[in-house]
């Protein structure tokens, strides 16, 4: 089975460890991932706040590109760009007169065909056809994530069909029951962490990112689990800063849901880059005898 | 935080109001103020103005008050405000839409690291059609160290560059720094998107 494939600019940068896991991690499963060629930034927030046309053309163009491959579904990994490109072909279906002004700047024009996936939505059938288990080797027994789906995998700007619980998805848990792990129950999943406040407006980052480790924590959790590079990137780097400012002792790895299915399916960890997490992610392997 | 008393301006009402319903998207209307948008704002606290009052500047005509308020500035996109109202009014598309206008109309950004970082980040995808992290963090750390220096304010030029290169030496460390910079072949055509926006032709 092959699927057209957006990583976005995120997995080509300082999420590549992302990428990586999820060509291999796909490629187990039987499905072959096409990046499609040439791509272009989808603009992420910083063009749906400053203008209405280019947070549309942007990922106009990449789905121009996506419907040349004649491939039925386009999986995109990183939430923001997901969200971005669903919100683009939405618009485009309702809007013929934009999508003949996009169009006429495009080598390939978008026709709107293709099906826009994240990664959840293709993992989950693989978990409940038996193929996931069938992979496995290992069972992620004493890891008990907090499943952390951030904003954009499920609240949209505008109406799309939304693939799972808006305020209390399970996606994520249904996925990491299926490797052995425990997720816990927690009340932060769907909570922002600031994605670029992290840089321009850092306290209330840091803020938004004390609510959601301290719950966490509260919990029980030993880790985070997370689908979106900006999410993991944001509470993996900041989390020392998050810790000393506001009293939280604990430490948890945040990890990929890549990075768990691959370490369930008997991966090497360095060969995954698990060793390139800015908040140590080995230790509780080890730890919990699980590498 | 305490609020501000907005100003009922009924002569600019009419005209604001259709203005931003008309580029958000947005019914305003059908806002009865029940606040479930407010009480799920991840910023409300600190910018003293929750969605549902950002609609009632408009209803009420404020101009100066909906175009210049925190919430336009430190909104974080969510999309929480949106995905709970009852009457399906996505907030953020209207914050959005005045973030736009007061850009338009050359006002003050209240919150100008903000400002920088969102037009840095477009300026580094307008130049190679991808977004690389060195380049787009470069012209954004050189955009507010002006702005500062301008100000007499050393000091935080120097906090900032700290800070900066503490994460960027702990990236560095774990090989999650990039210092390729990616490219789209056909970047012309990412160029001719921009100037169809820069037309006015957009959306």
């Amino acid at each position: 089975m092959e699927l057209a494939y957006y990583p976005g600019c995120s997995l080509h940068a300082s999420s590549e460890l992302y990428d990586i896991q999820c060509k291999r991690v796909f490629k187990n499963l039987g499905i072959e991932l096409k990046e499609i060629e040439d791509w272009n930034c989808c603009g992420a927030t910083a063009a749906s706040k400053t203008d209405d046309f280019l947070a549309i053309a942007l990922p106009a163009r990449n789905l121009g590109i996506a419907d040349a491959t004649g491939l039925s579904e386009i999986v995109i990994p990183c939430s923001s760009c997901y969200s971005r490109t669903l919100v683009s072909q939405q618009r485009l279906s309702c809007d013929p007169q934009l999508k003949d002004a996009i169009n006429a700047e495009l080598g390939h024009k978008i026709e709107g065909k293709i099906k826009v996936s994240n990664i959840l939505e293709v993992l989950r059938p693989k978990v409940v056809s038996g193929e996931i288990a069938e992979k496995t080797k290992k069972k992620l027994e004493g890891l008990k994530p907090a499943c952390y789906y951030g904003c954009l995998l499920t609240r949209f700007p505008c109406d799309v069909p939304v693939t799972d619980d808006v305020e209390n998805p399970q996606g994520m848990e249904i996925v990491c029951k299926a490797l052995g792990a425990e997720p816990v129950d927690w009340s932060y999943k769907t909570d922002c962490c600031g994605a670029s406040a992290s840089v321009n407006d850092a306290e209330q980052s840091l803020l938004l990112m004390s609510r959601i480790i301290k719950d966490a924590v509260a919990r029980g959790a030993n880790c985070f689990v997370s689908t979106c590079p900006l999410c993991q990137f944001n509470v993996d780097a900041y989390q020392d800063q998050v810790g000393e400012k506001y009293g939280i002792r604990e430490r948890l790895p945040v990890y990929f849901i890549t990075e768990l299915i691959g370490l369930s399916m008997g991966f090497d960890p360095i060969e995954m880059q698990i060793d390139r997490h800015l908040t140590d992610a080995m230790g509780l392997l080890k730890e919990l005898k699980l590498i | 935080m305490p609020t501000k008393t907005l100003k009922y301006d009924t002569s600019r009402a009419q005209s604001l109001i259709h203005e931003v319903m008309e580029r958000s998207g947005q019914n305003l209307l059908a806002c009865y103020q029940c606040r479930r948008c407010a009480a799920g704002c991840p910023v409300g606290d600190e910018t003293g103005v929750t969605p549902d009052r950002l609609i009632r500047m408009i209803l009420l005509g404020d101009r100066d008050e909906a175009l210049s308020n925190l919430l336009v500035w430190k909104c974080v996109a969510c999309y929480t405000c949106g995905t709970r109202c009852p009457n399906n009014i996505q907030t953020a598309r209207i914050v959005e839409t005045l973030k736009q206008m007061s850009k338009a109309e050359h006002l003050e950004p209240l919150a100008p690291r903000i400002a920088d970082f969102h037009s840095s980040f477009m300026k580094a995808t307008e130049n190679r059609g991808r977004f690389n992290e060195l380049e787009g963090m470069g012209i954004y750390e050189t955009k507010t160290a002006m702005r500062e220096m301008k100000k007499g304010n050393l000091k935080a030029v120097i906090d900032e560059i700290k800070g900066q290169a503490k994460l960027g030496m702990k990236m560095r460390k774990k090989k999650r720094m990039h210092l390729k910079l990616d490219k789209v072949k056909n970047v012309s055509e990412v160029k001719a998107l921009y100037r169809k926006a820069g037309q006015g032709k957009g959306a």
